[in-house]
């Protein structure tokens, strides 16, 4: 094995190491070669004589056994940090560097030492980089302007519908789609992303590499690694932890120029992407939604809080100082309903509605409505769930 | 001296006729009932000798062997303590043969020589060929409902003694109490708004279709659920008896005087064991929930809840129509042919109806998920979301339908459906639909076009046809099933993407 995927290889398995954590590995490398990190570890001095990192606190991160040292004595702190020394060299040792480094090459994944050659500079400059940063993909996809789209988990057929629609105007107007490959807003983001075959998106996931989270969404994380980049400060095979989840929202926010929140609950992990954001002078926007929603009460108080609503692409890309295109002629124009169906669109309001309040407003029978409703979906005047309906805009595709 | 008592024995819910053999014969003392008496039929000795001693009659040290024909049988209970007595007097020549002639006996003694009621009076008398069948004064009543027999009754064994010597006439039989007509079940007028859910209450009586209603917690799914049972039509004699055994059976009380002919609801709470729920338990085969709500609807709340033991074990009524129960000792099918109504929140947090409004983690929903099989849920021809009524429904003019009006029209659907051949168009099969529900050109290009997307299965095909034959049915419209019926029918089956998101409707 070459001098070079040496260091990658010991780099690699110095992040995996049980209990290391971002500022633990930060710790470990800060102002110094892999090699002489490496002797550390493997000679059992583990974190002695490297100074606690101020960028990342411990605090805060839970991870198992060895509880964090917050503030606490001297004394304590030192017999914990044995502790880890003892354990870390002891998994260092017994590790096939040489095995790491193949599976590494194998799925085609780099690995790159925060201060070496070859890490990325989109994210290099960060005051909290990741020391150890493991990529898959498309380097060059970091090379164009760069918007983090993030969201709720449970998002409303509203907001996926703006994710998508956002990503795959912003990628066809040259931008990455920078997100985290979870279920709901960021997926939708990344798929719109995809489909408009434009800028390729980022992705910034929590789990190891080759461990694809959440399931439903293994399929767009493959199609991200081929077409765009995947990047994960976790090692191959790391299972998707909480806490892993936080501090990857870290990195997007990182990676940002300007961060767009299309939907989120009053308390949401999104809101952790838009303080770390807020910490790095990156611009923050929302979409706003409906005051009934409960997805969007917390975009709707950002916009209280000052950020900049988002009503379409054109609003993100003036944020970015980038001209708008031309707005596109609306390509289709849906003949107007009639009779029966034109009643019950008009029943509808632009929030999901119960289907027994369509039947109240229109006094029609249950076999009418369920045909004139069918019809208006079919046209794409509407979009459906379990018992409600909700019109959609003129211009959604 | 031998005598024959004409007499039954309970098995599950149905009665079997039973003879009893008492002979009496010299030799030293001893008294053996044979025939597989169980403990309580063994202990008949003890209450019979002691009750005929309180009535001042003899008893004789002699060697006494009772019979339970027939005697490959089991035999339970202590009803038996009477037609063993009763043979014991005949065959001491205590009695004349005569005086027992074309008479059946049933009771318990007690020790005063009192003549007790018995659990499953009417499916024991049912199961009696004699003309007569003497009983307790407080079986009477439950006795005479098959109507077949002459009933007597007697309080006490010297009572009978006297009667069957012809020393007095037979007592006459006490008046049933004047008949409180039983408070009516709530009405459908009472429920504000929940237009869908109350036409999926009508269609589901009309067709005798399963109900899942998913909604949050206070939507109302159940005061929908109470106010299905009005609904059915009243049952025929031969069903309301049918019923009446199954409760008799149960040891339920019986309402006085004429035959109970709405349809039973039974409504167990989700912590009930799955014995009580099916059937069971170790001395006597009980019939469950599912045999006592038979020819009615039973009501499952909370059907998440349920453990998965319940839930597995509902899959053979509601396939059959009986439920098989067995134990080491014996083996009886229960009758359940049940409506099923079932209501469940679509989520732990149970918001999952509205969009964005669900809180649950993804473990957790996939976890609650999972606890629904798929063939459970697919069990059910109508699924129906229910959202809480808003403010406007709330207020609003109460124009809801009462439930006398929704049922006459479903008693007319059900006339419909027997014109067919079946009780209701829930039991039609792919052949009988085929012929008695032929679609009409738009309502099929609609199937297809819902088969093609994925959002319908073939078995959910079946179920839709059906489901739109009752709602053609209710509109009194012709033999071709039309498009907005078909349509009705899809909003009735809804999606149900919280709990299932790979079951196709």
């Amino acid at each position: 094995m070459d001098g070079g995927s040496l260091i990658s290889g010991r780099a690699a398995v110095l992040a995996g190491l049980p209990l290391m954590t971002p500022a633990r590995l930060r710790r470990l490398l800060a102002g110094r070669t892999v090699q002489a990190a490496w002797a550390d570890v493997t000679e059992g001095r583990g974190l002695a004589g490297t100074r606690p990192d101020e960028e990342i606190p411990e605090h805060g991160l839970d991870l198992g056994p060895l509880p964090p040292a917050a503030g606490t004595s001297r004394g304590r702190r030192g017999a914990e940090e044995e502790r880890l020394a003892e354990l870390w060299a002891r998994a260092a040792t017994s590790t096939d560097v040489a095995g790491v480094m193949a599976a590494l090459t194998r799925l085609g994944a780099t690995v790159d030492v925060l201060g070496r050659r070859g890490y990325p500079p989109a994210l290099g400059g960060d005051h909290q980089a990741p020391a150890v940063l493991f990529s898959l993909g498309r380097r060059p996809a970091l090379d164009s302007p760069r918007v983090a789209v993030v969201g709720t988990r449970s998002a409303t057929h509203y907001g996926e519908d703006v994710a998508c629609e956002l990503g795959a105007a912003l990628s066809s107007c040259g931008v990455a789609v920078v997100s985290g490959l979870a279920a709901g807003i960021d997926g939708c983001a990344h798929r719109g992303a995809l489909g408009a075959a434009g800028a390729p998106p980022v992705g910034v996931v929590g789990s190891g590499l080759d461990v694809p989270y959440p399931g439903v969404n293994a399929g767009l994380w493959r199609r991200v690694a081929e077409r765009g980049l995947l990047l994960s400060e976790a090692p191959l095979g790391a299972s998707p932890s909480a806490w892993r989840f936080p501090a990857r929202n870290r990195v997007i926010a990182a990676l940002a120029q300007v961060l767009v929140v299309v939907e989120s609950h009053r308390k949401g992990g999104a809101l952790h992407t838009v303080e770390a954001a807020a910490a790095r002078g990156v611009p923050v926007m929302a979409v706003p939604g409906s005051v009934r929603s409960p997805a969007s009460a917390g975009t709707n108080a950002l916009l209280a809080d000052g950020a900049e609503p988002v009503r379409d692409a054109a609003d993100v890309l003036t944020a970015l100082h980038l001209q708008a295109p031309a707005a596109r002629a609306v390509t289709h124009r849906r003949p107007a309903p009639s009779g029966v169906a034109a009643q019950v669109l008009a029943a509808l309001d632009w929030e999901p509605t119960p289907l027994g309040t369509v039947l109240a407003r229109t006094g029609r029978s249950l076999g009418e409505v369920a045909v004139a409703l069918d019809d208006l979906d079919q046209a794409g005047w509407l979009t459906r769930g379990d018992g409600w309906s909700q019109r959609r805009a003129e211009t959604a595709p | 001296m031998i005598a024959n008592i004409p007499s039954a024995t309970l098995v599950g819910v149905q009665g079997r006729s039973v003879g009893v053999e008492v002979h009496v014969s010299n030799g030293l003392p001893g008294f053996t009932v044979v025939g597989l008496p169980d403990a309580a039929c063994r202990e008949s000795r003890d209450r019979v000798r002691a009750a005929l001693l309180s009535s001042g009659l003899p008893w004789m040290l002699r060697r006494v062997t009772v019979n339970l024909a027939p005697s490959g049988e089991r035999k339970g209970g202590a009803g038996l303590d009477l037609p063993i007595a009763v043979g014991l007097l005949v065959a001491a020549s205590e009695l004349p043969a005569s005086a027992i002639e074309g008479c059946a006996f049933l009771g318990e003694l007690g020790l005063d020589g009192s003549i007790r009621p018995v659990r499953g009076t009417l499916a024991l008398v049912d199961a009696m060929k004699s003309a007569t069948v003497v009983v307790s004064p407080l079986s009477a009543q439950e006795a005479g409902l098959p109507g077949r027999h002459q009933v007597r009754a007697a309080p006490d064994l010297a009572a009978l003694v006297d009667v069957l010597k012809g020393r007095r006439p037979w007592p006459s039989l006490p008046e049933g109490a004047n008949r409180v007509d039983p408070a009516r079940g709530p009405d459908l007028a009472e429920v504000r708004g929940q237009a869908v859910g109350r036409r999926a209450l009508e269609v589901a009586a009309a067709g005798g279709h399963h109900l899942l209603l998913v909604g949050p917690p206070g939507s109302g799914k159940t005061m929908l659920a109470r106010r299905l049972p009005g609904l059915l039509p009243h049952l025929s004699r031969s069903q309301a008896l049918e019923v009446a055994r199954i409760h008799s059976a149960a040891g339920l009380e019986l309402a006085d005087g004429a035959l109970e002919v709405r349809p039973p609801f039974r409504a167990p709470h989700h912590l009930a064991s799955v014995v009580s729920l099916v059937g069971g338990g170790s001395s006597w085969l009980r019939p469950g929930e599912v045999s006592l709500a038979h020819r009615g609807v039973l009501f499952l709340d909370e059907l998440a809840e349920l453990p998965s033991t319940a839930l597995e074990a509902l899959r053979q009524p509601l396939e059959e129509g009986v439920i098989r129960v067995s134990r080491a000792r014996a083996t009886a099918s229960f009758p359940a042919r049940f409506l099923l109504v079932a209501a469940v929140n679509p989520c732990p947090c149970g918001e999952g109806m509205s969009p964005g409004a669900c809180r649950c983690s993804d473990t957790a929903r996939a976890r609650y998920a999972r606890r629904l099989s798929g063939p459970l849920l697919d069990r059910f021809d109508m699924r129906l979301p229910v959202v809480r009524p808003s403010a406007e429904d709330m207020v609003g003019a109460a124009g809801g339908e009462t439930t006398a009006e929704v049922a006459e029209r479903v008693a007319e659907a059900r006339s419909r459906a027997v014109e067919r051949g079946v009780t209701a168009n829930a039991e039609l099969d792919r052949r009988r639909l085929d012929e008695e529900a032929p679609l009409s050109e738009s309502a099929t290009a609609l199937l297809e076009r819902r088969l093609r997307s994925g959002s319908l299965s073939a078995r959910g095909l079946v179920r839709i046809r059906r489901v739109s034959r009752t709602v053609a049915d209710l509109a009194g419209s012709g033999r071709t099933v039309e498009l907005d019926h078909v349509a009705a029918a899809l909003e009735l089956r809804g999606g149900l993407s919280m709990l299932a998101p790979t079951l196709a409707a």
